[in-house]
């Protein structure tokens, strides 16, 4: 079963999961003298402010996905740029302290996802553009035709291929009875927060989506000369002893600066219980007040393995599949799209090439994640012990004033924050014997008299 | 600042006529240019270095060296401002095993350098021919 020319291929969402799995599947045919048609099918408009155009995401570009992207020969172009990160500083309950990286270039980048945050259209014209707009623009450079419509359902004929059934249009009444198109291969990048899993689940490969929590993402807006003063160019990391909450981040974004919460199925309560913290405060200007109700959701992240992605013709990537636990979403995205063209055009698009080709992938991103989870269960147990955190910080500020220190621990936060390795990376630098006993050092001296006053 | 200063910018910036790397440097990086352009020179003993190429926005630099214990074997500066973004060896070496495309794309940029390098020796042989030198 293999991808001939001429072959009619659905992506099925518009995402950067969608996008790039077209682009890398058009690029790959071109190299390969094949032709594709490729339908790519997504309703939202990325050029309208707030919820109608946005993909809910905390909308950071990792290192390793720029750097990745650049040798590509993929540029970002400068409108979508909100801000470059050339810093993080991790805020916990026994201080602060700063990871600057040791090369002098700006290598993350935030932007939005959709045109930006709800209000932001009274701005007009609005100086950045959309990211995932960008992307879809990137595939339809290549060939890709954008359908501007949801789909209704998804059914497999006597021949096996797929037939894509839409909703009915605005003002149509009735369900189409006639399929969109029948297609020789089908790329689901549903995500998680909608009702595209549905479509996948009734299919009859036995796919389940994977486990899922949900974050809290919030635009908040300060202005530019504000959002500079107080965050500069860094990512403020939030390590709080706060029930529930594994972690948060506030990140600059030209005149917004955007909030995202992670924890067990975050909810208003939490959210309002970290907005509150002094440690978040001191960050937002003297007297601000959180808005009632600011540009903000509660998406649904992927938290565990999906269960068989693939099947004959049919395979889904990105969040509604395997990603990467907390961090990197569009990085893991990149990643799997490129995969899974990788494996439709060289090896087939049956379910036993996905089973050789993707799945291995899909399974190392999940192992990486297991041990993601280990390190965040055992930040979970010692976020309660203020000597831990305090020596903690004290070790990343030693490693940060030497400049011939090779930095273990600062460079494993750093991965850990910024996405740029995987967790089995981030583990062996975390847990190297030098950075424990520097660690044991500094706990040690915080429980003498008078230690953390040194 | 030599670009927009108002918008934040990705990468690092140099000057025109700084010197991005340098021959005879180890390589531990790969170089891709982001915005403005860079040229390639090498030091033949004249008043002015010889310039061998002019790179352009999304060219990339510097992969010889990566690929080989070799040092750097010519020159790049800055042709005006430009800004680029370093690809770490390791983290590029680590990538290329994963993901054969990228090898791909990076080997097709080399075939296409050693292309016009033998369109150049073509040249210059014709030219030596010509003057009556071979």
């Amino acid at each position: 079963m293999e991808l001939t020319s001429g072959a009619r291929v659905a992506v099925i969402g518009g995402g950067p999961a969608g996008s790039l799995s077209a682009y890398f599947l058009l690029d790959l045919a071109r190299q390969t003298g094949l032709t594709f048609q490729v339908d790519l099918f997504e309703p939202r408009d990325f050029n309208q402010t707030g919820p109608p155009g946005c993909n809910m995401c905390g909308g950071v570009i990792s290192e390793s996905l720029m750097q990745k992207m650049a040798a590509e020969g993929i540029s970002l172009p400068k409108e979508l740029l909100l801000d470059a990160i050339d810093s993080y500083v991790l805020h916990t309950d026994s201080g602060a302290a700063a990871i600057r990286p040791l090369q002098e270039e700006m290598r993350i980048a935030s932007i939005f996802r959709g045109a930006g945050p709800q209000g932001a259209e009274s701005q007009s014209p609005l100086p950045w553009s959309s990211f995932d707009q960008h992307l879809m623009q990137l595939a339809q450079g290549l060939g890709a035709r954008h359908v501007p419509r949801r789909v209704r359902q998804l059914v497999r004929d006597a021949e096996g291929r797929l037939e894509v059934h839409l909703q009915p249009a605005r003002g149509e009444s009735d369900e189409p009875e006639e399929p969109y198109g029948v297609y020789d291969f089908l790329i689901g990048c549903v995500g998680l927060n909608g009702a595209g899993v549905r479509l996948f689940e009734e299919l009859d490969f036995g796919y389940q989506p994977p486990k899922t929590d949900r974050a809290w993402v919030a635009e908040f807006y300060m202005g530019a000369e504000e959002v500079h003063r107080r965050l500069g160019h860094a990512m403020h990391i939030f390590l709080l002893d706060i029930p529930g909450m594994k972690f948060a981040a506030l990140t600059p974004k030209g005149h917004y600066a955007t909030f995202i919460i992670l924890g067990d199925d975050v909810n208003e309560e939490l959210a309002r219980q970290v907005c509150l913290s002094p440690h978040v405060r001191e960050l937002f200007p003297e007297g601000w007040e959180t808005p009632v109700r600011p540009c903000r959701c509660q998406p649904r992240i992927n938290i565990g393995p999906p269960v068989h992605p693939f099947g004959d013709r049919v395979v889904l990537v990105g969040d509604c599949a395997s990603s990467r636990l907390y961090k990197d979403g569009i990085g893991a995205a990149y990643r799997m799209a490129k995969v899974c063209a990788l494996t439709a055009v060289t090896r087939g698009i049956a379910a036993e090439d996905f089973r050789q080709g993707y799945w291995p992938a899909c399974q190392e991103m999940d192992r990486d994640n297991r041990l993601g989870h280990m390190l965040f269960s055992m930040d979970g147990l010692m976020r309660h012990l203020s000597f831990f955190r305090w020596a903690m910080v004290t070790v990343i500020r030693e490693e940060q004033s030497r400049t011939d220190d090779p930095r273990r621990l600062s460079s494993a936060m750093w991965d850990t924050f910024t996405g740029s390795a995987s967790y089995r990376h981030i583990f062996r630098r975390a847990f190297h014997p030098l950075v424990l006993w520097r660690l044991c050092v500094a706990m040690l001296r915080s429980l003498l008299p008078a230690g953390r006053g040194r | 600042m030599l670009f927009d200063s108002e918008k934040p910018s990705l990468g690092r910036e140099f000057a025109d006529g700084e010197v991005i790397l340098r021959e005879g440097d180890v390589g531990d990086c790969l170089y891709v240019i982001l915005e403005g352009q860079a040229e390639v020179v090498v030091d033949d003993g004249g008043e002015e270095p010889l310039r061998l190429a002019v790179l352009e926005k999304d060219g990339f630099f510097g992969e010889m060296s990566l690929f080989s214990d070799y040092p750097r074997v010519a020159t790049v500066r800055a042709l005006g401002p430009v800004r680029v973004m370093t690809v770490d060896k390791r983290g590029l070496l680590r990538w290329l095993g994963d993901d054969p495309t990228l090898s791909l794309r990076i080997l097709l940029k080399m075939v296409e350098r050693i292309r016009l390098l033998v369109a150049e020796v073509i040249r210059l042989r014709k030219a030596l021919r010509e003057r009556g030198d071979v």
